[in-house]
C-alpha cells in the first residue's frame, strides 16, 4: 500500500551489488595474480597525479587552492544528497481521508478513513473468527484505496471471513456511493496467539 | 474471477516486498560515507586535523594495499565483499515473495498469510478424520501444501477422505497461485484421546 518506488529500491540495490562484486573481484585477482597487483598500482598512482595536476589548475585563493576540489567536495555532497532523497522515497502515502468531493460554493465533502473504521469494527465486534481490525486509506497517483487488515482466530477459514468482509463491502460501496480499490489482508497477529481456537460450532 | 488493473497492482504489492528495509540500511550507510568523506575532505583543504583518515592517507592507503597486505587478507576481503554484493543482488533480483497469498475475490483484493491457511487447512483436516487438535500439521509453502496426520493409535485413518477434504477447503480459497496438497499419514500414532 505504500508509496514506496520498488523498482528504484530494485536498481539502486542491483547497481551497488555489482559494484561491491567487481570490488571485491578486484580485491581478489590484486591479492592473488602479480599482474593484476601491478595494475593496481599504477592505475590508483596515475589517478593520483591526475588529481593532483588538476589541483594545480583553475586556482583559487589560498585554503581552497582549485576549484577542482571545490567541485570533488560538491560530488561527495551530492551523494550524501542522493543518498537522502533514497531515504525519503520509502514508504508514505498514508492519508486519513479517504475520499472528498467539491461542490463548488455549496462547500466541501471530506469522508474520513475513520468513519469506516468505525463501521468495519462496529459490524465485525463479536464476529467469532474475526479477532481484530485495523482500517487504513492510502493515496497514490491512481488513487486513494482502503485498506482492511482483519486477525483471524487460528483454524478460521479465509473463506468465510473473505465472504463476510464481501458483504460487508457492499454496503460500504451502496453507502459511500461509489467503489473504492481495497485491499483485504487476513492474517494471524497477537490476538490469535492468544485466544484459543473454536472447538465445535 | 475477473480483476481490473487497481486490485492486481495491490495484491502484487501486498504479496511482494517492497525492499525497503535493505534500502534503508543501505541508503543510511552511503549518506554516512559521503557526509565522512565530504569532512575529510574540508578538513584537509583547512590544513586541520582529520577524523580518521585524510583524502590523502586513504589514496596512500589504497595504493599500497596488494603490497602491505598478505594473500590471504586480500583474498578474505574480497570475498567479504562478495558476499554482501550476492546477498544485494539477490534482494534486487530475486522475487521477493512473501509468505502470503492472494484469494480470487469478485470485490476485492483479499490476502491471506500462509500461517491462517495452514491453520484453516488442519482444522478442516481434523474434522475430517475426527482427531484432536495437535494431531495435524500443515505446511503451507510456495507451491504445496503439506499436510501431515498422527492417527489415533489402533484407529486407521483413510487418507482419501482427508485429502478430498482439504482439496475440498482448498479449492473454495480459489487461490490465484494455485497449490498441490499432499496429506501424509504418520507411522507413530497418539496414545489414547
Amino acid at each position: 500500500m505504500r508509496n514506496t518506488n520498488r523498482a528504484l529500491n530494485r536498481l539502486l540495490l542491483a547497481i551497488l551489488g555489482v559494484l561491491l562484486l567487481g570490488a571485491g573481484a578486484a580485491l581478489i585477482a590484486a591479492g592473488t595474480l602479480p599482474g593484476a597487483a601491478g595494475f593496481w598500482e599504477t592505475t590508483l598512482s596515475s589517478a593520483r597525479e591526475h588529481v593532483r595536476n588538476l589541483a594545480g589548475t583553475a586556482p583559487l585563493p589560498d585554503p581552497v587552492r582549485s576549484w577542482w576540489l571545490v567541485l570533488g567536495i560538491a560530488v561527495l555532497l551530492v551523494g550524501a544528497v542522493l543518498g537522502a532523497v533514497w531515504l525519503a522515497s520509502q514508504g508514505g502515502g498514508k492519508t486519513p481521508r479517504l475520499a472528498e468531493r467539491s461542490e463548488g460554493s455549496a462547500g466541501r465533502t471530506v469522508v474520513d478513513a475513520g468513519l469506516v473504521s468505525a463501521a468495519v469494527k462496529e459490524a465485525l465486534n463479536g464476529h467469532p473468527d474475526v479477532l481484530a481490525t485495523s482500517v487504513s486509506a492510502w493515496e497514490s497517483r491512481r488513487g486513494t484505496a482502503l485498506r482492511l487488515r482483519l486477525e483471524a482466530r487460528k483454524g478460521a477459514s479465509p473463506r468465510e471471513i473473505s465472504n463476510t468482509v464481501e458483504q460487508l463491502l457492499q454496503e460500504i460501496d451502496a453507502w459511500l456511493g461509489h467503489p473504492v480499490p481495497v485491499l483485504v489482508r487476513i492474517t494471524s497477529g497477537t490476538r490469535t496467539q492468544v485466544s484459543a481456537a473454536r472447538r465445535a460450532r | 474471477m475477473s480483476k481490473d488493473a487497481a486490485s492486481r497492482r495491490l495484491t502484487r504489492r501486498e504479496t511482494h516486498s517492497s525492499r525497503a528495509i535493505p534500502s534503508i540500511v543501505t541508503a543510511s550507510l552511503l549518506i554516512a560515507v559521503f557526509l565522512w568523506l565530504t569532512l575529510e575532505a574540508v578538513l584537509w583543504l583547512l590544513k586541520d586535523q582529520p577524523l580518521l583518515a585524510s583524502p590523502a592517507q586513504l589514496l596512500e592507503w589504497l595504493i599500497g594495499l596488494p603490497v602491505n597486505t598478505t594473500q590471504a587478507g586480500m583474498v578474505a576481503a574480497g570475498a567479504g565483499l562478495g558476499i554482501l554484493a550476492l546477498v544485494l543482488l539477490g534482494l534486487a533480483l530475486g522475487t521477493g515473495r512473501r509468505q502470503r497469498r492472494a484469494l480470487g475475490s469478485e470485490r476485492a483484493a483479499v490476502v491471506v498469510d500462509h500461517e491462517v491457511i495452514a491453520a484453516a487447512v488442519s482444522r478442516t483436516a481434523r474434522r475430517a478424520a475426527g482427531l484432536a487438535p495437535g494431531q495435524v500439521t500443515t505446511t503451507v509453502g510456495g507451491r504445496s501444501v503439506r499436510v501431515q496426520v498422527r492417527p489415533t493409535s489402533g484407529e486407521p485413518l483413510v487418507v482419501e477422505d482427508i485429502q478430498a477434504a482439504v482439496d475440498g477447503e482448498l479449492a473454495a480459497y480459489a487461490l490465484e497461485r494455485p497449490v498441490r496438497s499432499t496429506v501424509q499419514i504418520l507411522n507413530e500414532g497418539a496414545v489414547g484421546q
